[in-house]
């Protein structure tokens, strides 16, 4: 065996060496990250700034919480990649890669685990025609909804498998509760059974606010926007 | 006493007077005779060892049984995880019963909000890794110092304290996961609060292994008590850092930069050092032949203790994080294979005209085992690094498997071995029967290997699809994309044979083998004196 002293200063030093190389030296760099901002000549306020810090409403970082109290992380990325990495760009995720800037007010960014679905890192950003499909999911497609809006997040919620048969995204039936149909079926109503109606719950409508919310494709410089396919469609 | 010995151990407490401990309320110990070191001497070997063990006996099988207590925990989470993935909607037990019983109500409630794939992965991660695997860990590692370095446990009661808190950290930790705390940070997801319950059990029990080694009275010439004290020393660094960094307000990736680092230095450094530790313990203890080479070893170490905790960030390759944090982990994923080499070597070299022992001894067959799946599992690590590899298998269940590699085929097999050895030492009886003990050895080896296999290969799998080109499908060709939406259809096999035959062998293997253990506590087992092997040494070959 060593001697103690070369042992404990040998391990010491193996901790430090960890530290300063893997979290002190990139945090001297991520710390300092601002908003790009863009003036222009003559103007006396930024004529655009990215990303904006939103007084993040309640609701929205209340959606943020159930979908970590959920997990939704362990299946679903938000991490767009180079396309040198992998087609993510291509499949429609995203419009450029994801890169330290976007998250710099995020609390705890949820990159995410594993893509046993897809990606959701962008899933509020809409083409020129207001329309959200992955690329290769065609328009007329009626099993595939172009549009994603609220009411279709919450029937995804309630129960992915009305739509996917082999999906295994959970169904959260946790999030929805049953009420009275009184005046007639809300168009948000996930199902119906009898006289009564399952709606969706304050949790439910934040967690689709934020999942509407999720768009990190605003040009950077250091992550232009990818033009060659998508511009294409 | 070197001068960096007693900065560092100046920061620690004395060692305590007898009479200045907690009293023992929780479970006291039975120390036969209260050790003092200084009296021995003239006793003879065996006197003194089994003084030791006496003075370990209280904590070591509270660290067991409350290990073996997770184990099961975690089998049961695991098996619920794996099931969800191909059959979201199940519930678990017999629904007849529950509704004869009026509780299906109740059960589906709870299924359905606490026990999705989202809460039980987590919980279940949570409940191998700082349950079982941590506790287990540091049982063995107590006995050991106590062993390598010859004194005996002065206060066992502070250990038995340390062990509590911590299992109540993991109990919140876990309970809470299931609720709906988690931190949003993989493998670090319990809640602030369990965390600090865990430290403090850590501090009560890390000190008191750095306090032995402080008094030790010789050490025996073992590469194990590097490799104890390295582990001892740096994962409270490791666990506490992350725990301020992941607690500050601090907004950005910096959180998820820190979190692989802690992943390094909580799989390499923490689980690799304990686990290695027992390994180059009780090889050559079993056998009766020293390593094979002491410079390799020696060489292994350092490599490990050095790199060990550089080679995380390939988690985040092509992530938002700057590019030279994941270049330096594939460097020094590459540099590992040095440290791999010498300890497959040695070890290899050292059982070289002993694998024969392995038939009878169930010591030795864990922890050798366990010692080649550590290759396997260090091995991977390097081939998921490369940047071919991981442009497949990033995003996969490919991690999982590298993790379960170290965590089940690995660590839990070699803490086996150890318990396995170490038990009959501190009852004073020898394990009932050898039927239990193959049985346990060929459910975990064959249980375990199907969950690795199958989320490395899953992994490869869904790596190949995710990575084809997306462009070309059309609702005649889907095209892959749609291994999302076929998951259960086209990928389901992999998680069925997961669940069915990976984590039911291997928790039903686990089930006997608790069963086994609590027959030890009860003292009920073969005499003493005559270790329950495998097989009648004659009958081996
Ligand atoms: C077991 C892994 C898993 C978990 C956990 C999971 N998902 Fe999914 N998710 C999937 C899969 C697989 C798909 C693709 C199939 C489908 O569309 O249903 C998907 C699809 C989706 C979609 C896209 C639907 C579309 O086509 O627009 C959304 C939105 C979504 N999930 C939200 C969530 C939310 C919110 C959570 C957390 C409550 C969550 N998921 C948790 C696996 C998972």
């Amino acid at each position: 065996m060593d001697k103690p002293s070369t042992l404990f200063t040998g391990i010491f030093g193996a901790f430090l060496v960890s530290t300063s190389v893997m979290v002190l030296l990139p945090n001297s760099q991520l710390s300092g990250l601002q908003p790009q901002i863009v003036w222009e000549e003559g103007q006396n306020s930024p004529s655009d700034m990215y990303p904006v810090k939103i007084e993040h409403s309640l609701g929205h970082r209340h959606g943020e919480r159930i979908y970590v109290e959920n997990g939704c992380y362990y299946c679903h990325t938000q991490d767009i990649r180079d396309p040198q990495f992998g087609p993510d760009i291509e499949r429609g995720w995203g419009a450029r890669r994801t890169v330290a800037r976007d998250f710099i007010y995020n609390d705890t960014p949820l990159l995410g685990a594993t893509r046993m679905g897809p990606d959701l890192g962008n899933y509020g950003w809409r083409d020129s025609e207001g329309k959200r499909f992955w690329r290769n999911e065609q328009p007329n497609d009626p099993t595939k909804p172009a549009v994603r809006d609220a009411a279709f997040i919450y029937k995804h919620l309630f129960n992915p498998r009305a739509r996917t048969e082999a999906s295994n995204c959970p169904s959260n039936p946790g999030l929805f509760e049953k009420h009275d149909i009184g005046a007639g079926v809300s168009p948000d109503a996930v199902a119906v059974e009898g006289k009564k109606q399952w709606l969706p719950t304050a949790a439910a409508r934040n967690l689709a606010a934020y999942l509407l919310s999720l768009d990190r494709s605003h040009e950077l410089k250091e992550a232009p926007v990818a033009k060659s396919k998508e511009a294409k469609k | 006493m070197t001068d960096s010995q007693t900065i560092l151990l100046a920061t620690l407490p004395s060692p305590p007077a007898k009479a200045a401990l907690p009293p023992s309320s929780i479970a006291p110990a039975k120390v036969a005779a209260p050790a003092k070191p200084a009296e021995p001497q003239h006793s003879n070997e065996a006197i003194e060892r089994s003084i030791i063990d006496q003075s370990a006996r209280g904590p070591v099988l509270t660290f067991f049984s409350t290990a073996i207590f997770w184990l099961l925990v975690s089998t049961v989470l695991g098996y619920i995880a794996s099931k969800r993935l191909h059959d979201p909607d199940f519930i678990l037990g017999p629904e007849w019963l529950y509704r004869m019983l009026g509780v299906d109500g109740l059960f589906r409630s709870i299924f359905d909000s606490n026990f999705t794939y989202g809460r039980v992965w987590p919980a279940y991660n949570t409940a191998l890794i700082y349950g079982w695997c941590s506790l287990a860990g540091m049982g063995v590692a107590t006995w050991l110092i106590g062993r390598l370095c010859r004194v005996a446990i002065q206060a066992p009661a502070v250990l038995q304290l340390g062990a509590w808190f911590w299992n109540a950290g993991v109990a919140v930790g876990v309970i809470m996961i299931l609720g709906g705390h988690n931190t949003g940070l993989e493998y670090f997801e319990m809640v602030r609060g369990a965390r600090v319950l865990m430290f403090i059990g850590y501090l009560c029990i890390g000190i008191w292994g750095l306090i032995l080694f402080r008094y030790k009275r010789t050490v025996a010439p073992y590469i194990s008590v590097s490799y104890l004290v390295a582990g001892f020393f740096l994962f409270p660094w490791f666990f506490g850092a992350a725990d301020l960094l992941s607690s500050a307000p601090t907004p950005g990736v910096m959180k998820n930069v820190v979190n692989a680092w802690y992943q390094g230095g909580l799989f390499n450094l923490w689980f690799g050092c304990l686990g290695l530790a027992s390994a180059y313990y009780f090889i050559p203890k079993v056998i009766n032949k020293p390593i094979y080479s002491y410079n390799l070893a020696k060489i292994g170490f350092w490599g490990w203790v050095f790199l060990g905790g550089l080679t995380a960030m390939t988690k985040l390759s092509g992530g938002p994080v700057p590019a030279y944090l994941v270049t330096i982990s594939v460097a020094a994923s590459i540099l590992s294979i040095i440290p791999i080499a010498c300890l497959t070597v040695n070890i290899g070299r050292t059982m070289i005209g002993h694998t024969d022992k392995m038939a009878s001894s169930p010591t030795l067959r864990f922890t050798y085992v366990g010692t080649v799946f550590f290759a396997i599992a260090a091995g991977l690590g390097v081939l998921g690094a490369l940047r071919g590899v991981d442009s497949f298998t990033h995003f996969t269940t490919w991690d999982y498997g590298v993790k379960h590699t170290l965590l089940m085929g690995f660590f839990s097999m070699v803490m086996f071995g150890a318990i396995y050895y170490i038990t009959p030492r501190l009852v004073g009886c020898e394990w009932l029967s050898r039927t239990f003990i193959k049985l346990h050895f060929l459910g975990t080896a064959y249980g375990g290997a199907t969950i690795i296999a199958l989320f490395l290969f899953g992994g490869l799998a869904a790596g190949f699809t995710l990575n084809e080109s997306a462009v070309d499908a059309s609702p005649s060709n889907p095209g892959r994309e749609f291994i999302f939406t076929n998951v259960m259809a086209n990928g389901g096999w992999q998680h069925v044979i997961r669940t069915y035959i990976g984590y039911v062998f291997f928790g039903v293997a686990q089930i006997i083998f608790a069963i086994h253990f609590i027959f030890m506590r009860l003292r009920i087992g073969q005499p003493a004196g005559e270790p329950t092997l495998m097989s009648n040494p004659g009958e081996a070959h």
